[in-house]
């Protein structure tokens, strides 16, 4: 039969000392082992009388895992138990371990429960009761053994197999070397075992604010060795205290005790559960408390993180300290995962003619939006029209990282309503009611990997407002932007110029369509006086690629010019820093910008990349415009500009074009009648064509590949 | 002769296939349109519960709901009752 030792660590214990050394004699262990950290009472005294084997260390040498490896190094037991110093083994304790053990020979470690004694409060004597009898439903004992097996193991009441302590040794942590042995030893291939014979008597005697302060200590060294973090929040802490009371009062009841000791309860209750939350959370996110406060909250007085130090013995070879860390998906980057690992979702078969088919299930797979979006207006104009074309339409809206967590589809399809445009049909959050389409369409670099995933579908075509990869510095961002354009999807580009970057660049098949001027609003006012000294600025700063830093040195270069000039800056809540004055009106409605577009003499709005709806609607209210030249107005405007002032990225070159414009009037004058007659023809309605003929083109395109 | 026929019958069953592809398209797009505009019903009617991030479902399976609906049910009922009587009784 394996010989067993015993290693007991113990300071200060001598309440139970004794009762526990006789119960391991009866139990008939080979070798207790003490170890004492600095106990000032009887404990050495008990040890000696008993005649065990006494080792006495420093408190400052102890701790949970390093000292109990010096006692299984000063043993020589094939079997290992340790107990604490107030864990008095119960009748067949021994046999009971022994019979776990042998269960199977990869069993390396084996635990039984803790009974509570009989002053133990009922708060932990159910916890310990209710806790214990789930590792054995039908009381028998059980292994634990692969992959999901309960990681728990409790130093209170435990028996290890040397070869396997040997082999995975306890960690040097504050606390819970135990659960990091029994996880290590799990990882390692090794089983363990719970016996419900082998039990010990065993109680934690505290008030409630030392409980309080063991659970900080508990959960700290669980965040040190598991990385759990305990979660809180005041309504779930709330409901948690409300169940546990409950429970406890319950648990009282059906171990017989009168009402009266139930009501004495149950104020304790509150404060035992609520405080047992509060400091478990606290516990295991000490890492952010100031030291002086650790301290205050630990029961053992200790202002560490619960990370192992060095030892002074060993200074170099302490492992660094990991932090365990549970999978969790990063969403915004899950379904560009999944394509590349998996690859797009299979089209459905092509149908015959399907591209000709009157009407069609289209599906817009839009990002979350905000009042005021262009990208998003620009979407919901082309979608309203093509509804009421008779296509059957939906709006999808793939929200990443939870923007709309607390806004619900009902919200959503309203919004859509209220702050863009009429729309008929209905608006979902994500994808679980997904049911097919003709054409699912991707609207912005984010939406094209979630739109690659869906089945049940003809077709897909990508609505490409801008170059989005220039939105970004050089990140997973901006590989993954350009990603999109190599997936074979249709593109269909808000202008001639995108067209071509998209289809030279990436291979893209590409269409385009010219974005639409909603000619209600935006038109020559004569109710409205034209001034002749006011230059209006799109100063949207927080959108990068408008260069408004740029904009306003060719503003200062126009003031400096010509003081006299009226300057007024829109688009932006926060008024930006100028060392010239200005006028600032923040976000406007398009009613608002068409008066201001009347009243103006020239309006200034830059893109570095595509060019944008605002200098159309500019020139549709009869304002001549001062735009970027070498980017993307060309292909609209032709080679001069047409209507448009283009100047060159270049502040005193923007100032200049400015200036000619305020004091050439005939000029003004040819350019304002000129913007108003190109943008005629710019209408949604002639927008909703191109993009109609740009989906019936990706199904086209769809036959044809199948085909060949 | 035969191998005309053959083919011949091969083209009617091919056209007809084709047609009853059609008419199925035909009846999937009526019935998405019917769907669609049946979820959007239901979310116009829905948007204040929305609005207010209530669940009735979730809301009527709480302790306590159904026996604040048999109360509400026992008030219409006294109130439905009550009305009849008075309408009785002008009517008499």
């Amino acid at each position: 039969m394996s010989r067993v030792s015993v290693v007991i660590p113990v300071k200060d214990g001598e309440r139970y000392l004794g009762e526990l050394l006789d119960a391991l004699a009866r139990e008939g262990v080979d070798e207790v082992l003490v170890i004492d950290s600095g106990s000032r009472d009887e404990s050495l005294a008990i040890a000696r009388t008993a005649g065990v084997e006494l080792l006495e260390i420093p408190s400052a040498e102890f701790g949970h895992g390093r000292t109990r490896n010096l006692g299984a190094e000063r043993t020589s037991g094939e079997l290992i138990c340790f107990l604490t110093q107030d864990a008095t083994p119960c009748p067949g304790w021994l046999a009971a371990h022994r019979d776990a053990l042998g269960l199977h020979a990869r069993v390396g470690a084996a635990f039984g429960p803790h009974l509570p004694r009989p002053d133990t409060s009922p708060a932990i004597a159910r916890e310990l009761a209710q806790h214990f009898a789930g590792f054995a439903p039908d009381a028998a004992p059980t292994l634990h053994d692969g992959p999901g097996a309960p990681a728990f193991l409790s130093n209170v009441n435990a028996c290890y197999r040397r070869a396997c302590w040997e082999q995975i040794r306890f960690r040097d942590v504050a606390y819970a070397e135990d659960q990091a042995f029994g996880a290590d030893l799990l990882a390692a291939g090794w089983a363990k075992a719970y016996h419900p014979g082998a039990a010990v008597l065993h109680a934690h005697d505290y008030g409630a604010l030392e409980f309080m302060r063991r659970y900080f200590d508990e959960y700290r060294g669980l965040y040190a060795t598991t990385g759990h973090v305990e979660q809180f929040g005041p309504v779930r802490a709330l409901r948690t205290v409300r169940a546990e009371t409950a429970a406890d009062l319950r648990w009282m009841r059906a171990q017989g005790s009168p009402p009266a000791a139930r009501v004495r309860w149950a104020p304790h209750a509150v404060v035992h559960h609520g405080g047992r939350r509060v400091f478990s959370a606290l516990g295991s996110r000490a890492e952010r408390l100031p030291g002086p406060v650790r301290e205050r909250l630990s029961l053992e007085g200790r202002a560490d993180t619960g990370a192992p130090a060095p030892t002074e013995a060993n200074p170099d070879t302490a492992p660094p300290r990991a932090r365990h860390v549970k999978p969790r998906d990063d969403d915004r980057f899950a379904a560009a995962g999944e394509v590349l690992r998996e690859g797009a979702a299979a089209l459905l078969e092509p149908l015959p003619e399907m591209a000709e088919q009157e009407r069609l299930r289209l599906a817009l797979v839009v990002p979350p939006w905000r009042r005021g979006s262009g990208g998003h207006m620009t979407l919901f104009q082309l979608l309203s029209r093509l509804e009421r074309r008779g296509h059957v339409c939906s709006v999808w809206v793939h929200d990443a990282i939870g923007e709309l967590d607390h806004t619900w589809p009902a919200v959503l399809r309203r919004q859509v309503n209220d702050w863009f445009v009429p729309f008929a049909g209905p608006v979902f959050k994500g994808f679980a009611d997904w049911h097919g389409a003709d054409v699912a369409i991707a609207t912005g670099w984010q939406t094209v990997h979630p739109t690659l995933l869906l089945d049940g579908c003809r077709a897909r075509a990508y609505v490409v407002n801008d170059h989005e990869p220039e939105f970004f510095a050089t990140s997973t961002e901006e590989r993954l932007a350009e990603d999109t354009y190599r997936h074979g999807i249709h593109c269909i580009a808000a202008s001639p110029w995108l067209r071509d970057l998209v289809a030279e660049r990436y291979g893209a098949p590409a269409d385009a369509f010219q974005l639409g001027v909603d000619h209600d609003v935006y038109r020559p006012r004569a109710t409205i006086p034209r001034r002749r000294d006011t230059v209006v600025y799109y100063a949207r700063h927080s959108t990068e690629r408008r260069a408004v830093p740029f904009g306003l040195m060719a503003l200062a270069e126009l003031h400096r010019r010509r003081p006299d000039t009226r300057i007024v800056l829109f688009g932006t809540d926060r008024p930006p820093a100028t060392p010239f004055p200005y006028e600032h009106l923040g976000v406007l409605s398009p009613p608002q910008l068409a008066a201001l577009y009347g009243e103006a003499t020239i309006g200034l709005c830059l893109s570095l990349t595509n060019f944008s709806l605002m200098p159309k609607e500019m020139l549709a209210c009869g304002l001549p415009c001062v735009e970027l030249a070498g980017v993307s107005a060309e292909s609209i405007f032709g080679a001069d500009g047409g209507p448009l002032a283009l100047a060159p990225l270049d502040p005193l070159a923007l100032a200049g074009a400015m200036e000619r414009l305020l004091d050439d009037e005939h000029e003004w004058q040819r350019r304002s009648h000129a913007g108003v007659d190109f943008v005629a023809s710019h209408t949604w309605e002639r927008a909703t064509d191109e993009v109609e003929a740009g989906l019936r083109h990706a199904l086209r395109e769809r036959e044809r590949s199948a085909a060949a | 002769m035969s191998t005309s026929s053959t083919e011949s019958d091969q083209q009617q069953e091919i056209g007809r296939l084709r047609a009853r592809v059609a008419v199925l398209e035909h009846e999937l797009l009526e019935q998405a349109q019917r769907t669609a505009r049946i979820v959007a019903d239901a979310q116009e009617r829905t948007y204040w519960l929305d609005r207010w991030h209530l669940d009735l479902n979730a809301l009527m399976q709480r302790r306590g709901a159904s026996e604040a609906r048999s109360l509400v049910r026992l008030v219409r009922g006294a109130a439905r009752a009550a009305k009849r009587v008075k309408r009785a009784l002008l009517r008499g």
